[in-house]
């Protein structure tokens, strides 16, 4: 009976194991996510994603679930995160795959860095593209 | 034999013997009485199937009671990595959502400089 339920517990262990080491998600040969039509969509993400609905239709399932989950957090944004939000989804949607990858590998790379760190690169940068962008004004 | 019959064959010796009981085993076997009325407690219907005694009943419910012990945290594991990686456009959505709610535009994480700012700053760090 004891032996029986360690068995089990160790089978309930190895499908975690499993599961986490081989996520759905990652299969390649798993079918593509389906298209969801912009009428389909709730009327809260409809009005979060309004932006974007010229083109909705023509976003790859993955990308409109992506989008949703995005869109998702909306109510629990600031006022300003949810202007940037506004003013960036449709060039972030128009962005390829690739750019959008390399985006949240820098992202999830900066978010490492410890707070103070991340103060200093975003001042750096904000400082650099503001001279950059006063330099030809001042010629 | 069962417990009706065994009671009946016992009743006439414990009721010759009642007599030449003392006063102390009296008041023991008297007590003793009470505290098993006391205990008893009326058959419980299982699921309107069957009857059991109450003892039996609690043991089968601490027993049921243990194995979802035993087995919450599992099914509970289980639950959320399967959620996890059912949904991987969820997770993706989040952060796609940091992203675009950031203080830094989008092109700053697309800018080479910055990246290479980063290496250097996560080598440094």
């Amino acid at each position: 009976m004891a032996q029986e339920r360690l068995r089990l517990l160790l089978a309930g262990l190895a499908a975690c194991v499993s599961l986490a080491a081989f996520p759905a998600g990652t299969d390649p040969k798993a079918p593509p996510t389906p298209q969801t039509p912009w009428y389909r969509l709730s009327p809260q993400d409809r009005q979060v994603l309004a932006p974007l609905a010229p083109d909705w239709d023509k976003l790859p399932g993955y990308q409109q679930k992506r989008l949703q989950s995005a869109a998702r957090q909306y109510p629990k944004m600031q006022p300003i995160q949810q202007e940037r939000f506004q003013k960036r989804i449709v060039d972030w949607a128009a962005m390829t795959p690739e750019q959008r990858k390399a985006a949240r590998e820098t992202f999830k790379g900066m978010q490492k860095l410890p707070p103070s760190k991340q103060d200093e690169l975003r001042e750096r940068w904000l400082e650099q593209k503001g001279a950059a962008a006063a330099e030809p004004a001042r010629r | 034999m069962n417990e009706k019959n065994f009671g009946e064959k016992l009743r006439p010796w414990l009721q010759r013997s009642a007599s030449e009981v003392g006063e102390l085993q009296a008041t023991r076997l008297k007590s003793a009485r009470l505290r098993a009325l006391d205990a008893w407690r009326e058959p419980v219907r299982l699921l309107g199937v069957v009857t059991v005694n109450a003892g039996t009943a609690q043991t089968l419910k601490y027993s049921v009671l243990q194995q979802a012990l035993l087995w919450l945290p599992i099914v509970i594991l289980l639950a959320t990595l399967a959620a996890k990686t059912l949904s991987p456009e969820a997770d993706i959505g989040e952060l796609d959502a940091q992203l675009l709610t950031g203080e830094l535009p989008i092109d700053a994480f697309l800018d080479q400089d910055f990246g290479e700012w980063l290496k250097s700053a996560s080598g440094s760090f």
